[in-house]
C-alpha cells in the first residue's frame, strides 16, 4: 500500500473515534452538572424568590422535565448544531462561544508566539557551551517559569506594569472608550483589515499584558524540550558522521541537528494550543479578559447548563481537531513513524 | 552560535516602546468618564436583570415610577403624584408624566406603562415582584395607570420604585413582548444605551430628557472580573470612578485612606445590604430559644466589623437597615458575654461541658470566611468554656439550595431587597403560610432556612403591609422585638455602597437606593 493510501487510513481511524468522544464528552458534561449540587434557579435569584416564583421560574426553564427528558432533548438539538440559550440572558449559546472563542483565540496565539520565540531563543542559547553558564541559566529559566503559578505570576505583572507604572492597561480587551472593530472578533485582525491605527493600538495594548505573561509560563516548556532534544540530536551518530565531513558547526546544528529537534517541539506546540483553545482561566480572570474560559466560569458559577453544555462540547470538538491535525502533520514529518 | 547579541538587540529594539506605552493611551473623550464594577452583565434586558451591576445601569438608561431621594423619601418620577386608593387601599391610580419621551422619540404614555408592566410580568425572573401585589392593571386614562392590588399595600409606591420596572418602548419591544432582548435597551433615562457588551456598554446623554439632563457627555461602564484589578484601574487612573460592589474590604480600605489623604474623592450611599446568621429553630442543637438567644448575646458586632472589615460594614441590631421605618431603636441586644453565660448555664453548659456550634459560611465570599474565623476567635477568648464554633465553607449556591432542607445549624448570609421598604427585608425571613405553634412549615421562613415563626406573627406582618405613618412604625418594631426573641435570626452588620472618584471630580451621588448616580457625576 502506498504512503498516501496509509495516511489516508491513519486520518480515517483517528476521525472514525471523533463522534463517540464528542457524545462521551456531553453525555458526561451533561451528567456531571446536574449531579453537582445547586440548581440555577438558586444561581439566578439567590435567596430572594418566594418558593412559588422559583417554581414557576423552573417550569419556565424546562428544569421541572425528568433527567432523560432533558437529556434526550439536549442531545436532540446539539445533533442539529443547536446548542441552546443561556438561562441568566435568553441569549443564544452559539453567540456565546462566538464572542468569547476568538477572544480566547486571539490571546493563546499571540501567547504562543511569544513562548515559541521567548522559549526557543532561550533552548538554543545554551547549545555552544553545554553545562556552561548561559545553558544552566536557561535551565533554570526553563524550570522557573514552568513552576511559576499563574495566578501569582499575572497579579505581580498587573500590579508592576499596570498598578505601578502605569504603562499598560489593567485588564479589559479593549479601550472602554473607544468602540471596538467589528468583523471576526478577532480584534488585532480586524483592526489591521480596518486600517484603523487607534483601534491596533488600543487591542494591543491591552493584549501586551496577558499574552506576555501567557506567553512566559509557558516558553518555559519550549526552552526545555528544545534543549534537551538539542542535546540528544547533537550526540547522535548523524551529527558526527556531518563534522567528520566537515561541516562548520553552524551549518551541523542549524541544518541536521535543528530540524530533527523541532519535531517533539511540534508536538508540544499542538498539545499547548489544543489546551489554549479552552482558554487560559487564570490569566482571563486576573486581566479581566472576556474569552471563553471567562464566560465558562461565570457560566459554572451560575449554574447556567447550556452555556456550560455548549462551551465544553465546541471546545472539545476543537480540541480533538487540532490533535488530528497535529498527529497527522507529525507523521507527514516524521518518517519514522509508522501508521 | 550565541544568540545573545540578536536577544539585546532585539530588546534594544523594544526599549523605545515604553515611553510610547506611557504616553500613547487613549484619551478619554471630552467630558466622558469611565466607571468600574465587577459586576459583568449578560442582558440588558429589565426581564433579565438581577444583578447589581445590572440594576446601576438600568438606573442610568431607565427612569422608575418613583424614586427614593438621598434622605429615603420616596418622590414621583414619572408618576406625576402619589397613588389615589380606592375600593378599600384595592385600587390604585397612578397619574402619569406627559412631558416624557422614548430614546426611540416616541411618547411614554399609561399604554406604555402597561406594556412594561405585564411584559415584565410574563417575562421576568423577578417577576414575583409584582404577581405577589397585583393582580390586574390597565391604562384608565392615556396619562393615568390603573392597579388592582390583592390587598391594600401602604409600600406600593417604594415597591414600584424598583428600577427593574422602568417603562419600555414598545415600538422598541413590539418583536419582544415575550421574548429577551440582551443586547438593546429603549427607554427614557437621562442617557441612551449606544453599545452593550458583558464588559464594556456605552452611554449617551440622551437629548430628550425630560429631566435633569446629564451633567457629563457619556459614561462608559466596564467591568473587571476581580478586586485587585479594580483597585489598580482606579489607583492608576485608568478609571475615574469605582463602586464597591466585589471590593474586597482591605482594598476599600486602602481606597478610603487615599480618599482622606484627598488623592481620591469618596461617596457613601444608604445600606441597602445586610448581612445576618440564620440559626436552624426547630431542630438541637438550637432548638431552644434559650440557647439562640445565648447566641446573639455572644456576638461581639463592633469588633468583628472592626476586625473583619476595618469597621468599613456597620454593626447592625436589626433586620430592617436604617434609616428605613422600624430599623430603630434596634431590637436585637448588644453584646453581652456576662448575660451569655448565664444563659449557657441555664442550658446545661459551661460547667465542664462546651456547646459545639457549627457555623457555615459561603467559601466564594471572603468577608464571611474571615466572619467566621474572628468570631470563632472571640467566642474562644470569652466564652471558651461554654460553647465553641466548628466553621465550614460551602459554595454559595450549594448552600442556597439547602437552606430550605434544613441543613445548617447556622449560616451567615446577605440580603439585599428589591426595594428599599422593611416589609422587603422582613417578609422574605419572617413570612410563613403554615406554621404550627413556633415552627413555620411552609412558607419564606422555612425557605430561608430557619423554620421559626410565632404565633399571630404573619398576621402582624400582613396588617404591616395596609398600614402607614407611625402606626406602621410602631408594628414594624414590634415585629423585630418579637423576631429577637425568637433569635433564630442574628443581624451581624450592613453594607453601604461606596465609590470613590479621581479628585478631578466632584464628590459622587448615590440615590435612596442606593445607586450611584452617573447623570450627576462630573468634572469640578
Amino acid at each position: 500500500m502506498s504512503r498516501r493510501r496509509h495516511l489516508l487510513r491513519y486520518l480515517a481511524s483517528r476521525l472514525a473515534l471523533v463522534p463517540l468522544m464528542l457524545w462521551l464528552i456531553a453525555s458526561l458534561v451533561f451528567l456531571l452538572l446536574r449531579v453537582a449540587p445547586g440548581d440555577p434557579i438558586d444561581a439566578l435569584l439567590g435567596l430572594r424568590a418566594p418558593p412559588e416564583a422559583r417554581a414557576a421560574l423552573r417550569q419556565q426553564l424546562g428544569l421541572d422535565q425528568p433527567l432523560l427528558v432533558q437529556y434526550g432533548r439536549y442531545l436532540g438539538d446539539l445533533l442539529h448544531g443547536e446548542l441552546g440559550t443561556s438561562l441568566t440572558n435568553n441569549e443564544p449559546v452559539t453567540g456565546v462561544i462566538g464572542h468569547s472563542l476568538p477572544a480566547s483565540l486571539e490571546l493563546g496565539l499571540v501567547a504562543l508566539l511569544i513562548a515559541a520565540v521567548l522559549g526557543l531563543s532561550v533552548g538554543f542559547s545554551g547549545i555552544a557551551r553545554p553545562e556552561g553558564k548561559t545553558d544552566l541559566a536557561g535551565r533554570l529559566y526553563g524550570i522557573g517559569t514552568y513552576a511559576l503559578p499563574p495566578f501569582w505570576a499575572a497579579m505581580v505583572v498587573q500590579l508592576v506594569f499596570a498598578v505601578w507604572l502605569g504603562w499598560l492597561p489593567v485588564g479589559g480587551r479593549f479601550p472602554a472608550t473607544l468602540m471596538p472593530p467589528q468583523g471576526s472578533g478577532f480584534y488585532l485582525l480586524d483592526s489591521l483589515l480596518s486600517g484603523n491605527a487607534t483601534q491596533l493600538w488600543g487591542t494591543l495594548r491591552h493584549l501586551v499584558l496577558p499574552a506576555s505573561t501567557l506567553g512566559l509560563l509557558l516558553s518555559g516548556v519550549f526552552a526545555n524540550a528544545l534543549r534537551l532534544n538539542l542535546r540528544r540530536a547533537l550526540d547522535s551518530d548523524y551529527v558526527e558522521a556531518a563534522r567528520s565531513r566537515g561541516l562548520s558547526e553552524r551549518r551541523v546544528v542549524l541544518r541536521h541537528a535543528l530540524p530533527n529537534a523541532l519535531l517533539p517541539v511540534l508536538t508540544i506546540t499542538g498539545i499547548t494550543v489544543a489546551s489554549l483553545i479552552g482558554g487560559a482561566l487564570l490569566i482571563e480572570v486576573t486581566y479581566s479578559w472576556p474569552g471563553v474560559a471567562f464566560r465558562l466560569q461565570e457560566a459554572i458559577s451560575q449554574r447556567d447548563y447550556p452555556v456550560v453544555q455548549g462551551i465544553v462540547v465546541v471546545v472539545a470538538a476543537l480540541v480533538v481537531a487540532v490533535s488530528v491535525l497535529v498527529d497527522l502533520l507529525v507523521a507527514l514529518l516524521d518518517p519514522r513513524i509508522s501508521f | 552560535m550565541t544568540s545573545r547579541p540578536p536577544l539585546l538587540k532585539a530588546l534594544a529594539a523594544l526599549l523605545p516602546l515604553v515611553p510610547c506605552l506611557t504616553g500613547c493611551q487613549p484619551p478619554h473623550p471630552a467630558g466622558q468618564l469611565v466607571v468600574a464594577n465587577k459586576s459583568s452583565l449578560g442582558s440588558v434586558d429589565p426581564a433579565d436583570i438581577t444583578t447589581i451591576g445590572g440594576l446601576q445601569l438600568l438606573s442610568a438608561v431607565g427612569d422608575p415610577l418613583y424614586a427614593a431621594n438621598a434622605q429615603g423619601h420616596l418622590q414621583p418620577r414619572l408618576a406625576a403624584a402619589l397613588p389615589q386608593l380606592s375600593a378599600g387601599g384595592r385600587i390604585a391610580r397612578i397619574p402619569l408624566r406627559r412631558d416624557v419621551r422614548f430614546h426611540d422619540g416616541t411618547r411614554f404614555d399609561a399604554s406604555a406603562m402597561v406594556f412594561s408592566l405585564e411584559r415584565f410580568r410574563a417575562l421576568a425572573k423577578m417577576g414575583y415582584l409584582l404577581d405577589d401585589r397585583i393582580s390586574g392593571l390597565r391604562a384608565s386614562g392615556p396619562y393615568e395607570l390603573e392597579l388592582q392590588l390583592k390587598r391594600p399595600y401602604s409600600a406600593l409606591p417604594a415597591l414600584l420604585s424598583s428600577i427593574s420596572l422602568t417603562p419600555l418602548s414598545p415600538t422598541a419591544y413590539r418583536q419582544h413582548r415575550t421574548s429577551s432582548l440582551p443586547d438593546r435597551f429603549v427607554g427614557t433615562g437621562p442617557y441612551r444605551l449606544v453599545s452593550s457588551t458583558p464588559q464594556q456598554q456605552t452611554l449617551l446623554p440622551f437629548s430628550g430628557y425630560w429631566g435633569t439632563p446629564a451633567r457629563n457627555s457619556g459614561i462608559h461602564l466596564v467591568t473587571l472580573s476581580n478586586s485587585t484589578a479594580l483597585f489598580g484601574a482606579l489607583v492608576s487612573g485608568e478609571v475615574d470612578v469605582l463602586t464597591s460592589s466585589g471590593l474586597e474590604s482591605d482594598q476599600q480600605r486602602a481606597l478610603a485612606q487615599r480618599a482622606a489623604s484627598g488623592r481620591l474623592v469618596e461617596a457613601i450611599g444608604p445600606a441597602g445590604e445586610i448581612g445576618y446568621l440564620t440559626l436552624l429553630s426547630d431542630r438541637a442543637p438550637l432548638a431552644s430559644p434559650l440557647l439562640r438567644r445565648a447566641v446573639a448575646l455572644s456576638l461581639d458586632r463592633p469588633l468583628i466589623s472592626e476586625r473583619v472589615t476595618y469597621g468599613i460594614r456597620a454593626p447592625l441590631r436589626s433586620l430592617v437597615p436604617p434609616p428605613l421605618a422600624g430599623s430603630a431603636p434596634p431590637a436585637w441586644p448588644i453584646y453581652n458575654p456576662r448575660q451569655a453565660r448565664t444563659l449557657y448555664r441555664q442550658a446545661g453548659y459551661c460547667q465542664g461541658q462546651r456547646l459545639t456550634l457549627p457555623l457555615t459560611f459561603r467559601s466564594n465570599v471572603p468577608a464571611d470566611r474571615l466572619f467566621a474565623l474572628t468570631w470563632k476567635a472571640q467566642l474562644q477568648r470569652d466564652l471558651g468554656d461554654c460553647v465553641q464554633l466548628e466553621i465550614s465553607g460551602m459554595e454559595s449556591t450549594t448552600a442556597y439550595r439547602q437552606l430550605e432542607k434544613g441543613a445548617f445549624p447556622m449560616i451567615l448570609l446577605d440580603w439585599s431587597a428589591d426595594y428599599p421598604d422593611p416589609d422587603s427585608y422582613l417578609a422574605p425571613m419572617l413570612g410563613c403560610s403554615r406554621s404550627s405553634g413556633n415552627r413555620c412549615l411552609e412558607g419564606n421562613a422555612a425557605a430561608a432556612g430557619s423554620f421559626w415563626s410565632a404565633p399571630g406573627l404573619q398576621a402582624e406582618l400582613e396588617a404591616s403591609e395596609s398600614q402607614s405613618g407611625g402606626q406602621r412604625r410602631e408594628l414594624l418594631q414590634r415585629i423585630q422585638r418579637r423576631a429577637a426573641a425568637g433569635a433564630a435570626y442574628i443581624p451581624v452588620w450592613q453594607v453601604a455602597p461606596r465609590a470613590w472618584a479621581q479628585p478631578r471630580l466632584q464628590r459622587p451621588v448615590f440615590d435612596g437606593s442606593g445607586r450611584l448616580v452617573l447623570q450627576a457625576l462630573r468634572v469640578r
